[in-house]
């Protein structure tokens, strides 16, 4: 547990080192230690558990059964996960790893240094950005926010609108309803269109038919509870000036608007992508998900061979798959470490690779039905902010497009479009989108953001106190103290025994 | 408006921390931006082009917005760190033209604390 | 099979010099294609500090640096466009005597010269251009010309006027293989040939290899100088910040954001066109910048990076022509300070070709310098 912290310990130079510590992340960890490897684990939250198994050890919830079982079932693998060997670093910044194996990252405003032979990126998935008219403005966040903070501080809105579409969105208006907090309408965008296509790949869902039914049952509840649902929504807007006071839509052409002071936006995920942008390892671009993705063999192996890509990092597959993922990434590794044999390996990989063959084709049922439409991903009003950090809009873009920034590095340049502190986070693919669209090309010729150290900000005066020290064999005491001027839950996660 | 379903709320130790000079009480483990969203103080920044007040988006660490200062150190995530006894927060308010260039007494705190009743949006 | 494109002049690389270069012959009438093997501006002219400096220039570049200087004054209404350069003065600070008297024996150099550009700063003088430089901070020396522009609109803004004039800018075309053929240059690339009277390189951290197909034996390194920018301050300092004897530059943008330079250099790897940081380097760098600077202890870092930028062992560019063979021509090697350069040396470089000659004193550029008679 967080709070019961023990003196941060940790060797410098470890087999594999492992960022993320969800499912992916955590079942790499426990595979790659029963095996022998030094593993190291490194995260930004104060406990392990990704975003979706936050803090399933430390729910502030009395009865955390309504967030379902999904969820729950997350305790096992945080309790094998704290049995392992693996050393766990928590809530710290990991704001650097090098093509040459250093990781560098925040532990209590100090930058800390340690290489591994091996590397596995498991930073999971992020909400795709929604681009519309005043999604920018106070009020406005991410339904994947509205369950973050229920499971991480028991927060809830009132009488809050939830408008996108995808499988996250229903599930936490159920999970809001379970808990009789008030959802004032859930406004559908998920075209009629969407469903005849994903008629095609029903076929395929049936097989993972257990998720489907699931699915479903989400939306009876929703239906059930009386709550406003409108359905097959275009035209999405935030109303509002200064902060947001609703949103407004058509239906088959029909205006409504629904007022609210609190709207929550999602359509579906995306790989969190700046670490593996930033090591320099292949992508592509991937049309059934419309996200850019590092380009990954069976082991999950990327371009370098050094590094390998699990769970949602590597392209969206949902937790169960991740932590398969996670594992056969691990089995891969230490395959190259020479700790198992290739033979072994593939024996071990064959259960976790047949799960995910099968989970591929419900996700491809999935990403059919709930494909976010053209107008909320590429906007066209002029005034629709896209990079949030510089305030660069729509036509602040194709300004910079006509003036000659025809693909997203010479756009930045251009336009400060993907500058700011979120690294492009929040604009990089409505700009691939945008510039594909403008130039007429496919996504994949018009490239992302070059990404550069450091991942997160870092302040001055830490980089100022860094020395660089080479990585010891032996194990060595580096923190003996808790205190922490910055006040970030740091500390490594106590291993009983 | 946010309010909490933390039931266990009584079995945390609380902590207390001020934000935008307004003494809060918060259950330890909580994260800084969930004691300014239950404190009723949503405003994390105001964006550096426009002046525009700006909040939370996604509360975990990707999108920025909720940028605020810590113990006068500014651009720290609220929605990442957890409140820590004696914490001050404040909302940040540096934008483009922000300066401290009209006086060499004032501190950074200060200026920017001037600025803020400048702009508005300031609470507590 | 495609037709050889002809021109006057071929110019390879689409850097600042190279797109200067293009925009003065352009403006000339000459006709003028540009090579660039990436896009225009994408290595050091994209991402270079920005410093327009005139201020501690070798002795040997004052004259040329003095007249750039003058025309980046000129520079957005010449080309119409914006720049981004704005003249904010760049002050070096003097940390203690032993930087004092560096500055006065300069100082003493420079009039004996009949420069007066360089104005020394008491104490006093120091803090009230710039409030927030630590108290130990005993003085300085100022430039008041000098300033910043912003890199990569600089050079699109020689591309674009240079493209209005008629010069032709080919992007993604990796030169294979020069030759000289009678009174022509052909050059290849994977898919076009090129047909030129003239021959300027401006290759930046590939204008060794250049030079060697051309003819010139050059000791030209290349590396990768680190540069890290912060997320937006409170505006603390208007002037273009460097110091007397520490590896220190920085400078405040208008948007707040503080660009934090002084030279130190990662690790450059330029077959992949990348390159790696050092990052204690970059540490020093940082202790550096909150030593002369307290405030910038609140100072958060949002990117860092490096560029490619081709160096000579005495830090001075190669400006001038080929020794080996007949029209062509050299400009590159800026050794980290060539930015401020460009406008000039895209004139020096028209006026060679077009007039054989140049006003300004090239010889401590010439690409020769290193050989010596092996006795």
């Amino acid at each position: 547990m967080a709070d019961n912290l023990t003196a941060p310990s940790f060797n410098n130079s470890y087999d594999i080192a492992i960022i993320g510590a969800g499912p992916a992340g955590m079942s790499a960890a426990i595979t790659a230690t029963k095996a022998g490897a030094r593993v190291v684990v490194l995260d930004d939250k104060p406990r392990s558990g990704g975003q979706i198994y936050r803090n399933v050890d430390a729910s502030p919830l009395a009865n955390s059964a309504v967030l379902g079982e999904d969820y729950l079932k997350g305790k096992q693998i945080t309790a094998a996960f704290k049995r392992s060997a693996a050393e766990h670093i928590c809530g710290v910044n990991v704001w650097h790893v090098g093509n040459n194996g250093e990781v560098l990252f925040s532990l209590e405003g100090e930058t800390q240094r340690l290489t591994a032979r091996q590397i596995i990126v498991a930073t999971g998935a992020m909400e795709r950005p929604f681009p519309i008219p005043g999604w920018h403005l106070p009020g406005v966040m991410s339904a994947g926010s509205a369950q973050v903070m229920l499971k991480s501080d028991g927060l809830v809105s009132d009488g809050a609108v939830f408008a996108g579409t995808g499988p996250l969105l229903y599930l936490i208006v159920a999970q809001y309803l379970r808990l009789g907090v008030k959802v004032k309408a859930l406004v559908d965008t998920t075209p009629k269109t969407n469903y005849v296509r994903s008629m095609s790949e029903i076929a395929g869902a049936l097989s993972a038919s257990a998720m489907l039914i699931k699915g479903l049952g989400l939306m009876n509840e929703i239906r059930k509870s009386g709550t406003q649902v409108y359905r097959f929504a275009d035209n999405l807007q935030v109303m509002g000036s200064d902060t947001a006071a609703g949103v407004s839509f058509c239906v088959s052409g029909n205006s409504h608007e629904i007022v609210s002071d609190h709207v929550f936006l999602h359509q579906g995920v995306i790989p969190n992508l700046n670490m593996t942008r930033a090591l320099g390892v292949q992508h592509h671009w991937c049309e059934q998900q419309l996200c850019w993705k590092p380009t990954t063999n069976s082991w999950g192996q990327s371009s370098q061979s050094f590094v390998s890509v699990a769970g949602d990092s590597s392209g969206i597959v949902g937790a169960d798959s991740a932590a398969a993922m996670g594992r056969i990434c691990a089995l891969g590794q230490l395959v190259s470490l020479g700790l198992m044999s290739e033979q072994q390996a593939v024996t071990e990989a064959a259960e976790d690779q047949r799960f995910m063959a099968r989970q591929q084709r419900f996700r491809r049922f999935i990403d059919c039905l709930y494909r976010p439409i053209d107008q909320h991903r590429k906007p066209t009003d002029e005034n629709t902010v896209v990079c949030r950090c510089e305030e660069r809009t729509v036509k602040d873009l194709k300004q910079g497009f006509a003036q000659g920034g025809r693909d997203p590095n010479q756009l930045k340049s251009q336009t400060r479009c993907g500058m700011g502190p979120c690294q492009g986070r929040m604009c990089g693919h409505t700009v691939s989108e945008l510039l594909a669209d403008w130039r007429n090309e496919p996504v994949a010729d018009v490239g992302y953001y070059r990404l550069r150290t450091p991942m997160r900000l870092v302040t001055l005066q830490e980089l100022s106190r860094f020395t660089d020290v080479a990585p010891a064999v032996t194990p060595s005491i580096i923190h003996s103290t808790k205190s922490s001027s910055s006040g970030k839950g740091s500390s490594l996660e106590e291993k009983p025994q | 408006m946010f309010r909490s379903l933390n039931d266990k709320q009584s079995q945390r130790s609380l902590v207390n921390l001020t934000i935008n000079g307004m003494l809060v009480t918060a259950p330890q483990g909580q994260t800084v931006w969930a004691a300014m969203a239950l404190a009723g103080e949503t405003t994390t920044r105001l964006s550096p082009v426009t002046f525009k007040a700006r909040s939370a988006y996604c509360a975990m660490g990707v999108c920025f917005e909720c940028m605020v200062e810590i113990n006068g150190m500014p651009n720290q995530q609220a929605c990442l760190f957890e409140v820590k006894e004696g914490m001050a927060v404040r909302s940040q308010k540096i934008t483009e033209q922000t300066s401290l260039l009209t006086s060499s007494e004032i501190t950074p705190s200060d200026a920017i604390s001037m600025l803020a009743e400048n702009v508005g949006g300031h609470h507590g | 099979m495609t037709a050889i494109r002809k021109s006057d002049v071929l110019v390879i690389g689409g850097g600042i010099q190279g797109s200067s270069t293009a925009y003065h012959l352009a403006q000339r009438g000459i006709s003028v294609v540009v090579l660039e093997k990436d896009t225009v501006s994408r290595h050091a002219s994209g991402v270079n500090a920005g410093g327009i400096r005139l201020l501690g220039r070798n002795i040997a570049e004052v004259e040329l640096s003095k007249a750039a200087m003058h025309m980046w004054h000129q520079l957005d209404d010449e080309l119409d466009a914006d720049t981004g350069f704005r003249a904010r003065s760049l002050i070096n600070v003097a940390a203690d005597e032993a930087d004092l008297n560096t500055l006065r024996s300069r100082e003493q150099q420079m009039h004996g010269l009949g420069y007066f550009h360089e104005v020394m700063l008491d104490q006093q003088e120091l803090r009230e251009r710039l409030p927030h430089v630590a108290d130990h901070c005993v003085g300085g020396v100022v430039s008041e010309q000098d300033g910043y522009a912003i890199p990569f609109h600089s050079t699109q803004a020689f591309r674009i006027a240079a493209e209005r004039k008629g010069a032709l800018f080919c992007e993604g075309e990796q030169v294979q293989q020069i030759r000289k053929v009678g009174d022509s240059w052909l050059v290849s690339t994977a898919t076009q040939q090129y047909q030129a009277e003239h021959l300027v390189n401006c290759a930046g951290a590939w204008a060794d290899l250049i030079s060697v197909m051309i003819g010139d034996n050059v000791p030209m390194s290349y590396s990768a100088p680190m540069l890290m920018i912060t997320a937006r301050m409170p505006h603390f300092a208007t002037p273009v910040v460097g110091a007397v004897s520490r590896p220190l530059s920085f400078k405040q943008f208008e948007n707040g954001t503080v660009l934090i330079g002084g030279g130190a250099k990662g690790f450059a790897d330029r077959a992949n066109n990348t390159t790696r940081l050092d990052y204690s380097l970059l540490a020093s760098g940082a202790h550096n910048a909150i030593e002369f600077f307290p405030i910038m202890k609140t100072a958060c870092i949002n990117r860092m990076w490096s560029g490619l930028e081709a160096y000579m062992p005495d830090n001075l560019p190669v400006i001038g022509k080929s020794v080996r063979s007949e029209n062509a021509y050299h400009a590159f090697a800026f050794s980290a300070h060539g930015f401020q350069l460009g406008p000039v040396i895209g004139q020096v470089m028209t006026d060679l070709i077009s007039e054989g000659s140049s006003r300004f004193d090239l010889d401590p550029f010439k690409i020769n310098r290193y050989e010596r008679k092996v006795l």
